[in-house]
């Protein structure tokens, strides 16, 4: 390659990231919505004037894949019409979207009178029209019933406000916070734009794109590296989706291919079964960014997230299959279908690189509750609380390591925070009774999986909305090479008339009276390898500290305490 | 006569800086880790030979040492903590070991978490409930308290930390608990989390009255130690101890509350900075500090430090009060190597003192960054550390050869030319996370320049960031025990009082706040503060409501004593537009109140500096010989004038390219930039063409000038 600065190259890497982390940090400080600037629900990017991937920082690895595919879909879509000064809104999962709540926002970065570059911002919004408040819709069985469809758009046009525009968009959605978090995106891709160009002032033009070009190569070299030590082969992988939140009993499964030739790998989806008709069902971009991090998981944790990482990767996943549904179905639920095809590539993967997998996560089972605040004064004072304390589980544990306690499912790997105890109670009229590790949640193993938790609180709001989403109700975590799996997921509410309810993994209940108890178990990881080799000292420090019963110790780890 | 001394224990050396009048000599004593006490005293009977009195001549003459200490840091890190046992309320008992459940690196699933300081059947549950308000839900149970006192003793703890949910409210049942285990668990450490923090967040407060009583014990028993030491050589003088915070406090204090010193050791950088900056007519300024292994950078923004409530301390959360400083890991240690990708890295890793870099012969093998200074000519391998190790060359050249210019196929200058560089961005980008991420713009500070390797890289990280001017204070290599001279008494309280704004009990809040200043006046008075030297800080913590992140801001007393509504949200409207660039002032979103912040200073007398009159811009007096050196600005190796910097004199004007040479220290001025020696002898270095642009005049470099644009 011609004119490429070994040493330019390392500092043009670090400060692609470093402008992608300022974006992030901007957007993560001036959202409102709890799952914006708490649970940190999305990504900024930056992407040459092709759409290539420059570099991300994703907060949640689900986010992995999901702004490049529909920046060339933008590129493709208004052609020669793109200027300086656009603002461009785009969710619409059938050109590229991974799902309806996500809204991306991309501005066009144009450098000596030529496109260079986007920065974008895509972050899960609290609302996004459709039938039900939030978009999580059970009953949908087309995309109409869940959300608005925006696909691209321009919101300012050649840096002028396009009101109409903006107005019939937030027409159709249901809370003004959207508005205010969408306005914090498009500030965060403005910081964005503004690094940008101070840096495209220093190198110039050509210099970027030889270097950019080289960096490609750069990373490229260390993906297909990483996929040179897994043996060639062809491997099959399968895993179980129990409930489509419509019809009871009905499964569906989830196959893949894993092919993996020399440097190159080819994950093929075409055996998988059709998509349902109600709402679960993924988008090829979720699919994809399901595929992408669980990947990453196994590579070197090092490697820059460019467009050369993806580039030795090849994902098939025929239209009309689970993992990728025709036009117009119902698709909310796709994100949460990446436990599942974590579980299938894990399964085909784990006989040929036994050190670089783990053994199954713990899988998201979710709630949300609504409701009015009875301390509060004003009728319209409505708080909405997603339980992320009560959803994270273990993950599976790996040759040489236990399972990470309490970390949540593998599309968040720990990114996804518990909210505060205190500040839960202050801004919910629950009261918390316990969370806590769940003992003999972990799937026992030579190295034991991650704990699950126990979280009960009681509702302090008559009329409460509670809705639940997820699964791991039915299969619990699977072990690898003679670990155990972990315990199951439930959540049950305890009425204060003593009756108990078991809520569907996908459901909504009203008019849940103040007093009731909640009570879930998020369950633990899978364990590695054989119980009884596990050594006894950390046998006994788990049964010391109340996470392994004695009975588990004596039965399952075969020792006496 | 009286001294005054400022003393930094460092995990190698331990710097003194002696304050005699108007004039400052500084010593450096390698450190005894296993009781820092021994090499204080070493320091101070090296001080007193240099003055040719006895030790206790000399501590006698001692009016006051102020002294950070790594003591706690190093219990953190090491995990040689007391032994701790936590009380808690029944439910929550995990909440210390989950840390809220994060995995900082998410696509690594061999990362493990950090294990807890209380392990899990020494984290003791206790029935008994507050609401959310304070108000009793349920009964402290005192049979509960005492099962874990049982087991406490059973198993030996030396310490308690009692933490109970929404105690930040009413601390009566936190007081109870720790009343009962006092009494029998006699001689245990205590710590009550309402003591220590009553600010609302279960996690942040039981993580830091843990690491208060994990700490406690170890610091109380050096304290105890240094006390008796100091006595026995007579000194009777006022002892003070650093805090992270950037203030001072008495020993008993800082026996109550160890945790104020988990970041004691860099906490006095910036202080420094700022009276180093305000003999130039700055405010506010930049400090950065390279060491052997890692680069420590801070803002100073109108006279004080930048202070964050929220920090960590190898991943153990602690909500005190403490200096924004980031420390990266670049410094002269740091390993140059090649990524799997064919990519030139920097660090983190570094070879440390020992094996240390290849070109101290100590079996060091892989180029570092001080090799590449070497190899760059920055670098005098006759005259490191003023002759006292001597660098080898031929080494430098072969492991960065072998390490980084082969795989790279450069020639070796080369190689070494963008090692240099590499760990210059890495720096600047430091200097980012300070400044730009907390939306302040680089530009307007002038930069403090401190530790033995940062005046050669300091050109290029100012380049990068186009800071227009930065400082080498002639005492860099000891920058912090200057700073700790500097520091005043400072206490810091904050209370937990939720509520809208518009809705706040305001005279309620205006007794918590005068109960907050009247602690502050007692502990200023215990420390001998009069009242006129007795100041109050008074800051809000506020948010929009349903916001997650509070924005802290100051107010004034008066404000808050007459609820003036307007005033304060005009304030807070402000702030946020500052820091986030937008507000809702015009929403008419309301303000939510979550904590109330005092800060109580005490002025401490400070040491004089004597100014040197000013002589002529030309330096040749100074000048020792010529070096050849890389000029960044060139691509190539050129000839330069080389200084010394031990003659150089008050307007002395020295053009880059150039080097000025201390015995801890070389200044490196590449072509860009030129030095003007100021009136305490530190070298003021520009951007070519920019002078006017900073604040000083070679003939009177203490004028106060304009601010830096």
């Amino acid at each position: 390659m011609s004119n490429v600065d070994p040493i330019l190259l390392s500092v043009m890497a670090r400060a692609f990231k470093s402008i992608t982390d300022e974006m992030s940090i901007s957007l993560e400080k001036t959202t409102r919505s709890p799952i914006l600037c708490e649970a940190k629900d999305f990504v900024t990017g930056l992407y040459d004037g092709n759409g290539n991937m420059l570099e991300q920082t994703e907060n949640l690895p689900i986010l992995s894949f999901s702004l490049g595919p529909v920046c060339k879909y933008i590129l493709k879509y208004f052609g020669d019409e793109i200027y300086p000064g656009d603002v461009i809104f785009h969710n619409d999962v059938f050109s590229m979207g991974n799902q309806n709540n996500d809204v991306a926002v991309y501005k066009p970065i144009f450098f000596e009178d030529e496109l260079v570059a986007f920065s974008a911002a895509k972050g899960h919004q609290a609302d996004i029209g459709g039938a039900v408040a939030g978009g999580y819709n059970p009953g949908a069985t087309e995309v109409w019933q869940e959300a608005l469809r925006i696909p691209p758009v321009k919101v300012y046009e050649k840096g002028k406000f396009r009101k109409d525009v903006w107005d019939l968009i937030f027409a159709n959605i249901r809370f003004n916070i959207v508005q205010e978090d969408m306005r914090a995106e498009i500030g965060s891709c403005v910081v964005g734009e503004r690094r940008m160009l101070a840096f495209l002032e220093k190198y110039g033009r050509e210099c970027f794109e030889n270097h950019k070009k080289a960096l490609f190569e750069a990373t490229r070299k260390m993906m297909e590296a990483e996929i040179g030590t897994i043996p060639n082969g062809v491997y099959q992988g399968e895993s179980t989706v129990y409930y489509d939140g419509k019809n009871h009993g009905k499964h569906y499964s989830i196959r893949v291919e894993v092919e993996v030739e020399d440097k190159r790998i080819k994950f093929d989806y075409s055996a998988t079964d059709a998509q349902s008709n109600a709402f679960v069902n993924g988008t090829y971009t979720s699919s994809a960014s399901a595929t992408v991090l669980t990947l990453l998981q196994m590579v070197n944790p090092d490697i820059p997230h460019n467009e050369g990482m993806v580039e030795p990767v090849e994902i098939v996943i025929p239209e009309g299959t689970l993992l990728n549904a025709a036009y117009p179905a119902a698709t909310t639920y796709g994100n949460h279908l990446c436990p599942a095809n974590a579980d299938a590539i894990t399964r085909a993967l784990a006989p040929v690189i036994p050190d670089r997998t783990t053994a199954g996560w713990n899988h998201l089972l979710c709630s949300l509750t609504t409701g009015r605040d009875p301390r509060k004064p004003r009728q319209d004072d409505k708080y909405v609380d997603i339980c992320f304390m009560g959803l994270k589980g273990g993950s599976g544990a790996m040759r040489g390591v236990d399972g990470y306690d309490h970390i949540g499912m593998i599309d968040a790997s720990g990114g996804l925070l518990d909210q505060d105890y205190e500040m839960f109670e202050q801004q919910t009229p629950h009261r918390l009774v316990h969370h806590e590790y769940s003992c003999d949640s972990a799937g026992a193993g030579e190295w034991r999986g991650g704990l699950g938790v126990e979280t009960v609180f009681e509702i302090g709001s008559d009329d409460t909305q509670l809705v639940v989403f997820g699964d791991g109700d039915v299969e619990p975590a699977f072990g690898l090479d003679g670990g155990g799996s972990g315990s199951l997921n439930s959540i049950v509410l305890r009425y204060p008339d003593g009756s108990t309810k078991t809520p569907d993994s996908l459901d909504l209940i009203r008019e849940v009276p103040a007093g009731t108890v909640y009570h879930q178990r998020a369950g633990g990881g899978g364990g590695y390898g054989d119980p009884r080799k596990r050594p006894a000292v950390l046998v006994a420090k788990d049964v010391n500290n109340g996470v392994i019963s004695k009975k588990a110790a004596e039965e399952i780890y075969g020792r006496k305490t | 006569m009286s001294l005054k001394i400022g003393i930094d224990v460092g995990g190698t050396f331990t710097d003194f800086l002696v304050a005699d009048g108007d004039s400052a000599t500084t010593f450096k004593v390698l450190s005894t880790p296993s009781d820092p006490s021994i090499g204080l005293i070493d320091g101070l009977t090296e001080i007193a030979g240099s003055r040719d009195v006895s030790l206790s001549e000399l501590a006698r003459s001692i009016d006051t040492i102020v002294h950070g200490t790594t003591v706690t840091t190093n219990a953190v890190l090491t995990h040689t903590g007391a032994k701790t046992g936590l009380v808690t309320t029944q439910g929550v008992r995990d909440a210390l070991e989950m840390r809220r459940g994060i995995r900082e690196e998410q696509y690594n699933n061999r990362y493990t978490n950090v294990p807890p300081l209380v392990p899990r059947y020494l984290r003791a549950p206790v029935a008994g409930r507050l609401d959310y308000k304070g108000d009793e839900l349920e009964a402290l149970e005192l049979d509960d308290v005492r099962e874990a006192v049982r087991l406490f003793k059973l198993e030996g703890v030396e310490s308690v930390a009692v933490c109970f949910m929404n105690a930040f409210a009413n601390p009566q049942h936190e007081r109870e608990a720790a009343k009962l285990i006092e009494s029998e668990l006699p001689g245990a450490y205590v710590t009550i989390s309402t003591d220590l923090l009553p600010s609302i967040r279960f996690y942040e407060r039981v993580s830091t009255t843990v690491l208060n009583s994990y700490v406690g014990p170890k610091l109380s028993s050096y304290l105890d130690s240094l006390v008796l030491r100091l006595q026995e050589i007579g000194f009777g003088g006022v002892l003070l101890i650093m805090q992270s915070n950037g203030g001072v406090m008495a020993p008993e204090v800082a026996r109550d509350k160890a945790s104020l010193t988990l970041l004691s050791g860099p906490a006095a950088g910036p202080r420094a900075g700022l009276t180093y900056s305000r003999a130039h007519g700055h405010d506010s300024c930049i400090t950065v500090d390279m060491g052997g292994t890692s680069f420590d950078a801070a803002l100073v923004r109108d006279g004080a430090p930048i202070v964050v409530n929220e920090g960590e301390i190898n991943r153990y959360r602690i909500a005190l009060p403490m200096l924004g400083i980031v420390t990266i890991g670049a410094g002269g240690g740091s390993v140059g190597w090649i990524d799997e990708g064919g990519l030139l890295r920097m660090g983190p890793e570094s070879a440390g003192a020992d094996p240390g870099p290849a070109c101290y012969g100590k079996g060091g093998r892989r180029p570092t960054c001080t090799d590449a200074d070497l190899v760059l000519g920055y670098l005098d391998p006759d005259f490191f550390a003023g002759g006292k190790i001597r660098l080898d060359v031929e080494a430098s050249r072969g492991a960065i050869e072998e390490h980084t210019a082969k795989p790279l196929n450069l020639p070796i200058e080369e190689a070494a030319a963008g090692m240099y560089r590499i760990i210059n961005n890495n720096m600047a980008q430091g200097v980012r996370e300070i400044t730009v991420k907390r939306g302040y713009d680089p530009r307007e500070f002038p930069m403090v320049v401190a530790g033995g390797a940062g005046p050669i890289h300091a050109c290029l990280i100012a380049d990068e960031l186009d800071i227009p001017m930065f400082l080498v204070p002639r005492e860099s290599s000891i920058f912090c025990a200057a700073g700790m001279l500097m520091s005043d008494l400072q206490h810091d309280f904050v209370r937990s009082f939720v509520g809208d704004l518009d809705k706040l009990d305001w005279d309620a809040l205006g007794r918590v706040l005068t109960d907050m200043v009247e602690e502050g006046t007692r502990l200023l008075a215990a420390e001998k503060i009069p009242e006129d030297r007795s100041q109050f800080q008074v800051s809000l913590d506020c948010r929009y409501v349903k916001q997650y992140h509070e924005v802290s801001f100051p107010v004034s007393v008066d404000a808050v004593c007459q609820a003036q509504l307007g005033e304060i949200a005009t304030l807070f409207h402000r702030e946020h537009n500052r820091m986030f660039g937008y507000s809702l002032e015009q929403e008419g979103t309301p303000i939510e109140l979550i904590n109330i912040r005092l800060r109580a200073v005490g002025t401490t007398e400070k040491p004089a500096r004597a100014a040197e009159e000013p002589s002529g811009a030309d330096p040749d007096e100074a000048l020792k010989g010529e070096r050849r050196l890389f000029v960044p600005e060139d691509n190539g190796f050129a000839n330069a004038p080389v200084y010394d910097g031990n003659r150089t004199r008050h307007g002395h004007r020295i053009v880059g390219p150039a080097l000025i040479e201390q015995v801890n220290t070389t200044v490196f001025l590449s072509r860009s930039y030129d030095c003007v020696c100021d009136k305490y002898g530190s070298f003021a270095v520009y951007q070519k063409g920019k002078e006017n642009r900073g604040a000083v005049t070679p003939g009177d470099s203490a004028a106060t000038g304009g601010t830096a644009a």
